[in-house]
């Protein structure tokens, strides 16, 4: 069908939010930055860049969580230990300092994988010629997760319905408790990806033959807004004194 | 093709036997796929069970290596080629890498995951024990997000404000993030995933061996 193909794939589609590919370089260097021996005076940066992407993709509750966390971070690792000086809080502070920079890098990692389709990923791998089995399998994983986040979700549930959890109970069986969750868990998530994968497979997933996408990645406006966002962002970061050096 | 960089090494076998075939059928991505996600679930799963303190932190890390054999035992019964640990390994670290976890973890699960496919390799993919070794070593994943402490700890907490923070304060960083700690926490986590691998090849009997799921 020549005249389907040769549609202007930008007619078919509303663009909206950023390219995959700008998602993926910016967790990528957010965590570089961020983890780096000098990266704590990138974190209040990667936090705020986080917060933004959360607040224009309408994700509330990340928005507001982030920065809960991160002050809860910030009170425990730089406040407590001035306040009250001893080997406890030292040892808490010490976890925070190195935590709250994981709370920003996945607070940016957070927004590509709420974001990305599973389509959009394997556009975006195959745009970077990524080996297929591994572009393959994770835009499945993407597809899988909120199967599989649903089948635990419900085998908790059950648990705490008849009070099976608590830290209490891990202690006490810790073999028990652990059967009781993973063994329902995986058993249900096996069961519900058959279905899944027959689709998946009846659609062409793996098959050779290389797919045209609904929307291929294309770089546009937003994604230049970001990039002059972080290059202001990193600028400052090394040029403003760091509050949490 | 990455996926295939830890198996390139190996001999040549007869084409007769599958076992050693590096293709992957679109049936071995979707399992390798959703084995990967049920181990990534798993984990998450079991950390926000302990979120309480970053003193339990360290004890979660442990019970997380020791559930993720569970997972990853009954993935290895459906492992028939080489390769599929391998991209499995891949995967979850890539994953990691996206959901905003360090480059060095990222490396190092890759390296872990092939040296757990040579382990597979060298029992034929078939050895239930080369399964629980396989496991005990890329058990050690969950330590990988240690890595950057050990590597460039002074630069990690040497800043100005630690020195306001006292002598109790220096003196506590500076035993619990020693080499000796650190190596010590490296070899629960293998202990740890040891036990994992049996437990899983213990669970599989039990209960997936049984409803013929395994």
């Amino acid at each position: 069908m020549p005249d389907v193909l040769a549609l202007p794939v930008s007619a078919t589609r509303g663009r909206q939010g950023l390219d995959p590919r700008t998602k993926i370089v910016l967790v990528i260097a957010c965590s570089i930055a961020v983890m780096s021996p000098a990266g704590s005076r990138f974190v209040p940066f990667a936090l705020l860049l986080a917060i933004g992407l959360a607040v224009v993709e309408g994700a509330w509750r990340r928005a507001i969580g982030l920065p809960v966390v991160a002050a809860v971070m910030w009170l425990l690792g730089w406040l407590l230990p001035v306040w009250w000086p001893n080997p406890v809080t030292a040892i808490v502070s010490i976890a925070c300092v190195y935590l709250i920079r994981f709370v920003a890098a996945i607070g940016v990692g957070a927004h590509l994988i709420a974001t990305t389709s599973p389509t959009q990923l394997a556009a975006a791998f195959r745009a970077w010629r990524i080996p297929r089995p591994i572009s393959v399998t994770l835009a499945v994983m993407l597809r899988f997760f909120p199967v599989v986040g649903a089948e635990a979700a419900a085998v908790l549930d059950a648990m705490r319905l008849r009070g099976l959890i608590g830290v209490r109970g891990l202690l006490r069986h810790p073999v028990l408790s652990v059967e009781r969750f993973t063994v329902p868990m995986i058993a249900a998530s096996l069961r519900a990806s058959e279905d899944l994968s027959a689709s998946a497979i009846l659609r062409g997933l793996g098959s050779r033959r290389i797919p045209t996408s609904m929307s291929p990645p294309r770089f546009g406006v937003p994604d230049l807004i970001v990039v002059v966002l972080v290059v202001a962002f990193a600028a400052s970061a090394l040029l403003l004194p760091a509050p949490l050096a | 093709m990455t996926a295939d960089a830890g198996t390139r090494a190996l001999p040549e076998t007869p084409p007769a036997r599958r076992g050693l075939s590096l293709r992957f059928s679109a049936r071995d991505l979707l399992r390798v796929a959703l084995f990967a996600v049920v181990f990534v679930v798993v984990t998450y799963a079991i950390g926000m069970l302990g979120i309480l303190s970053p003193l339990v932190w360290l004890i979660i890390v442990l019970v997380q290596a020791i559930v993720g054999g569970v997972t990853v035992m009954l993935f290895l019964t459906r492992v028939k080629h080489a390769g599929m640990l391998t991209l499995f390994g891949i995967v979850v670290a890539l994953f990691y890498l996206l959901s905003g976890n360090t480059l060095l973890s990222t490396a190092g699960i890759v390296v872990l995951a092939l040296i757990a496919e040579l382990i597979l390799w060298a029992g034929r993919y078939r050895s239930k024990w080369a399964t629980i070794w396989a496991y005990t070593v890329f058990g050690l994943s969950f330590f990988t997000p240690f890595l950057p402490l050990l590597i460039d700890r002074e630069a990690y907490l040497a800043s100005s404000s630690w020195t306001q923070m006292g002598e109790d304060y220096v003196r506590a960083s500076d035993t619990l993030l020693s080499a000796p700690v650190i190596g010590g926490l490296a070899g629960a986590i293998l202990v740890a995933s040891f036990i994992g691998g049996l437990l899983g090849s213990a669970i599989l009997r039990k209960h997936f061996v049984r409803a013929g799921l395994a």
